[in-house]
């Protein structure tokens, strides 16, 4: 092993191995000397004790960085420093380090947070609700798949909230129903859009909002394997001496993803998921630093102190840890495993929480911290609990679940439970994949044939869970067939 | 500031103590378990015996004169008996897998008998109690489950399928006195003696009761019930002889060449049955239940012997019925409630609940989701039937299956096609008039049942009154009808056949016209149930390399 390999691997602190650290990542507390005015000593703070964890009427920035494996941030262990503004936000915050989303990819993975519920019941598992080409294509859309459905943004509005999101398009696509309840959503068509395009519209919208309570959905695709910065990649992170092989460039991305949901694998050396890495980390430092603008712009606004702060990403992304490139198509840690910070309002005193959560949290605790009386048909709608009593110091560590059907490429169920045993089950093969975690965060030893016991109780989980949310797994034959999310699929394709 | 310590102190300390107590009950409670319910599963043995053919009116505890079944009467006294009990299809394979896997046959994909390696992917009751830390063995004296063929190479071959999957050790028997497979398979006490340390699931199949009744079993035994100086009817006629039985024998050929009370040779009627054909039949029937008998008592002397009846939770079950003329025919070719309705009975540990009786209707599939539960095993999700344990303790509102389905699949001329009635022809001497005649009839077959093609299979539907039967295509077997072949006169079928069991349980009166709402009701729900197996039926091995499993 090289040293540059060497370094690479202690860069990677597993999330597993990231208790061992007393405090934050190397990456945060360098951060921390940093920063920025805004996040030191604002005045009237409160010790964390003292937060009175009701915010009624306080405005709510949601902000997700796509694809933001919680590997490579600071805050949750990371030792490059490619995101001290969001660790610093971290430090100051209640930092979630364990939070699994439900899905390993935009389009079913937000929704859940929009809606509180998991994607099976949001039903956004894919582009198209029907995919017959070439005439009889339909746009999967939250209207059409689950009408009685209430969306984060209703509730707001519905409690007086400005509503807006800027957004970059693509899997949150306004016309996916991700604008249901939104005053105004931003998203640039055909484009894996940039927070570079996103902040400055979302400014604009604050500018004039601003005066108002107002619940901001903030997105960018960034740090995603299809968006390049516009001014081009000056390689900062990248090894000397690489040969160049790859550039960084989205169709390369696309290129390598293809080759690996075709051929299970893809032939990668060493040094090109060295260059991958490097490119990663240069996109998140590049957005960080975006955000960063965009917070230095808010607090000239003199917003801090009003605004609960949620920074969360929908999914991470895989640089061949199982020897496939990008996300979706499986259900690992480096896929589901997603920061999730919450900052409220004169809180200065930060907080790891180390409990087990899932983004299925993330709607009922912002409505629970803004105070809202909800509805009791959105009550029922909602799966999953306010973390408010984490927050608290209570234990909140539950059981989670994700899925994915990707593309209908595979059609995968997970559980992982809050002392680390993880299943994933696919349905369309019965395969199953058995983890611990704590002894194997890499997951690369499947325990099915070891702990059969194990396998075969979890497996009921998962198959009760969807059950017991009107989804009968055994109710159906699971076939793999074509489901397209990206356009260089769509075109041409014939009904096979 | 102190006090915020003292705070901040005490909840580490309790996060600490939380944690512990995660490792403790880490390994072994995954899923959350029912603090009343009984790990039975660390200490508790299972034998499943399964019965081919077995009728329970033979059996002396569900009242038949004749004296078939000493063994199993006795046994039941400390068992609970179930004296309504379906299974799920009337053919071997079909109705066994049903119960190993808990799920209709389509959904578990056998489905026919010409089986790929892989056909079948569900989920069986040994592999589930081999999570559980059982020793897994069976012995197998059906061939059924053990011997396959390659049509390629005309060869058996040791396929290892999905019946001896799960299994750490899969026995079979060999050929007995006769040229019969279909012996006792007594291999499996001694197993039993040599392992009972051990906590074992044992599956016992026997297919002494199979056509040629009792052909592989001692002369004295096999002539117990005969009566003296009757000569077969059939050895004055060309005589018919397969390889697996004598002149005297009950073969498969002489039987399914009955056609309501005819026997037919040459496309005629040759002989009608006499009082004393049919008895010698039955007799030779009863006779191989009454070895079969004396083989369970074998077994529960056994258990007893070794101490393991206290520990040890037997089921012994028919794999399905028999026909014996009721409705024209023999063996099992149909959906009647002789081929269909099963005796059943278990006998937990030390005889807890023994001498009960259940009325009510219960299915094949039930009798695996009963052994989970009775061990404490949370159910597999893909189980379709039910734990039987709250109608065996009488429970408050617990009841049997309002509706058990059926599913006549594949039909019998769909397996004579695949390879059955080539494999006869080379075997069996023919009269000449039917020689050419049974060539076309299997070229005819094969045409109607090309290669990868499965016939749609009859479904019924039945409660504790009435049995409905819907053919799903009346008009193709009418075509490839045996019996229609073999009488040389077409035989017509509606689509719909619905019987009274309770005032006509021969099912000889199709009386879906005089109940057009009954056969409204549950024709819907029959094909409601259709269509929701249809949904999730297996893929059954696409493309895989198929091996005929033997029959009879």
């Amino acid at each position: 092993m090289s040293n540059q390999e060497n370094q690479n691997e202690q860069m990677l602190i597993n999330r597993r191995d990231f208790i061992k650290y007393s405090a934050v990542g190397a990456g945060a507390v360098a951060a921390t000397m940093a920063l920025p005015g805004f996040m030191l000593g604002n005045a009237g703070a409160v010790d964390l004790a003292d937060l009175p964890m009701k915010y009624k009427d306080y405005n709510v920035v949601f902000v997700s960085f796509d694809a933001l494996q919680a590997a490579h941030v600071g805050a949750l262990g990371y030792r490059a420093n490619v995101t001290p503004t969001i660790d610093a936000m971290a430090k100051q915050g209640f930092n979630f380090t364990n939070n699994i989303s439900v899905a390993s990819w935009t389009v079913p993975a937000s929704m859940t947070w929009f809606t509180g519920v998991y994607p099976s019941e949001h039903r956004l598992t894919n582009k198209f609700s029907v995919f017959n080409p070439p005439n009889n294509n339909v746009l999967s859309n939250l209207k059409k798949l689950s009408p009685e459905l209430v969306t984060l943004a209703e509730v707001l509005k519905q409690n007086g909230y400005a509503t807006g999101g800027f957004t970059g398009n693509a899997g949150v696509s306004g016309g996916f129903g991700y604008s249901q309840g939104f005053d105004e959503y931003f998203f640039e068509k055909g484009k894996f859009g940039s927070m570079g395009v996103s902040i400055p519209k979302g400014l604009e919208w604050l500018q004039k909002n601003k005066d108002k309570k107002f619940f901001m959905f903030l997105h960018g695709y960034d740090m995603h394997g299809q968006n390049v910065p516009a001014e081009g990649f000056d390689y900062r992170f990248v090894e000397k001496g690489y040969d160049k092989k790859y550039t960084g460039s989205a169709a390369e991305q696309e290129a390598l993803r293809e080759e690996g949901l075709e051929k299970g694998a893809v032939a990668l050396r060493d040094s090109d998921v060295r260059f991958w890495r490097a490119i990663y980390d240069e996109k998140i430092q590049r957005t960080d630093a975006r955000f960063k603008k965009f917070l230095e712009e808010y607090e000239k606004m003199g917003l801090m102190d009003k605004t609960i702060f949620v920074l969360t990403s929908d999914h991470g992304t895989e640089f061949h840890e199982h020897k496939r490139f990008d996300h979706g198509f499986s259900l690992y840690d480096e896929l589901i495993h997603v920061p999730l910070i919450i900052k409220l309002p004169k809180q200065k005193a930060g907080k790891l929480i180390k409990d087990q959560v899932s983004s299925i949290d993330v709607m009922p605790t912002i409505l629970d911290l803004i105070d809202v009386k909800l509805p009791e048909k959105v009550k029922k709608q909602l799966r999953g609990e306010s973390l408010v009593p984490g927050l608290k110091g209570r234990d909140v560590a539950k059981d989670v679940f994700f899925e994915t059907d990707y593309r209908q490429y595979t059609y995968k169920r997970g559980i992982q439970t809050k002392d680390g045993w993880k299943l994933i089950y696919t349905l369309e093969n019965k395969n199953r994949e058995l983890y611990k975690l704590n002894k194997d965060p890499g997951e690369t030893r499947n325990l099915v044939d070891q702990e059969p016991r194990i396998a075969y109780e979890l497996e009921q989980r998962i198959f009760a869970h969807f059950k017991s949310i009107g989804h009968d797994l055994n109710a159906k034959q699971w076939i793999p067939g074509l489901n397209p999310v990206y356009d260089s699929q769509a075109k041409g394709v014939s009904k096979k | 500031m102190t006090a915020r310590f003292f705070e901040s102190k005490r909840y580490h300390l309790s996060i600490a103590m939380l944690s512990v107590a995660f490792c403790l009950c880490l390994e072994t409670n995954v899923v959350a378990a029912d603090s009343s319910s009984l790990k039975r599963h660390e200490n508790t043995n299972v034998i499943l015996v399964s019965l081919q053919c077995l009728r329970p009116d033979h059996l002396g505890v569900y009242g038949y004169k004749r004296d078939t079944s000493p063994n199993i009467d006795r046994l039941s006294k400390s068992s609970v008996l179930f004296d309504n009990t379906i299974s799920q299809a009337n053919l071997t394979p079909v109705s066994m897998m049903s119960v190993l896997t808990s799920q209709y046959p389509r959904v578990n994909g056998m489905i026919a008998f010409d089986a790929a390696k892989d056909a079948v992917r569900s989920r069986t009751l040994p592999e589930i109690l081999k999570y559980y830390g059982y020793t897994t063995a069976a012995v197998s004296g059906s061939p059924e489950f053990f011997m396959r063929y390659d049509t390629e190479s005309g060869t058996e071959i040791k396929l290892g399928d999905v019946f001896s999957r799960s299994f750490d050790y899969f026995g079979r028997t060999r050929r007995g006195l006769g040229s019969s497979l279909r012996v006792a398979p007594t291999e499996s006490l001694d197993w039993i003696q040599r392992n009972k340390d051990k906590k074992f699931f044992m599956w016992i199949a026997s297919g002494v009761i199979h056509v040629p009744y009792a052909a592989g079993i001692p002369a004295a035994d096999k002539t117990f019930f005969d009566s003296p100086g009757y000569t077969p009817f059939w050895n004055r006629f060309h005589s018919i002889q397969a390889e697996e039985g004598t002149p005297d024998d009950t073969t498969y050929d002489v039987l399914m060449r009955l056609y309501r009370d005819e026997y037919y040779l040459g496309f005629k009627p040759v002989h009608r049955l006499t009082p004393a054909d049919k008895d010698y039949i039955v007799s030779r029937f009863d006779a191989a239940i009454r070895y079969t008998d004396r083989f369970i008592g074998q077994l529960v002397e056994t258990l007893d012997r070794t101490g393991l009846s206290s520990n040890t939770v037997l089921i012994i079950h028919s794999i399905h019925g028999e026909d014996l003329g009721e409705r024209g025919t023999y063996v099992h070719y149909d959906l009647s409630d002789s081929a269909v309705k099963s005796a059943l009975l278990m006998r937990f540990p030390a005889g807890e609940m023994g001498g009960r009786r259940v009325p009510d209707q219960v299915q094949g599939l039930d009798i695996v989701p009963t052994v989970l539960d009775y061990l404490g095993i949370p159910p597999d999700h893909s189980l379709q039937g039910n734990s039987l344990l709250s109608l065996v303790k009488g429970e408050a509102g617990a009841t049997g299956t309002e509706y058990a389905y059926i599913d006549r699949i594949p039909w019998w001329e769909h397996t004579l096609s695949r390879w059955y009635l080539e494999f006869k022809n080379s075997q069996v001497n023919y009269p000449e008039s039917e020689k050419s005649a049974i060539l076309e009839y299997g070229n005819m077959l094969r045409s109607a049942f090309p290669q990868g093609s499965y016939p749609p299979g009859d479904v019924a539907i039945r409660t504790k009154q009435w049995k409905l039967i819907l053919r799903k295509s009346p008009r193709l077997l009418e075509k490839v009808s045996w019996y229609a072949f073999i009488t040389g006169t077409p035989l017509p079928y509606g689509d719909v056949e619905l019987y009274d069991i309770i005032a006509d349980p021969l099912e000889q009166k199709n009386v879906a016209a005089q109940n057009p709402k009954v056969t409204d009701v549950l024709k819907a729900k029959l094909l409601e149930w259709d269509a929701s197996v249809e949904k999730r039926k297996a893929s059954y091995g696409a493309g895989e390399k198929r091996f005929i499993i033997p029959y009879p």
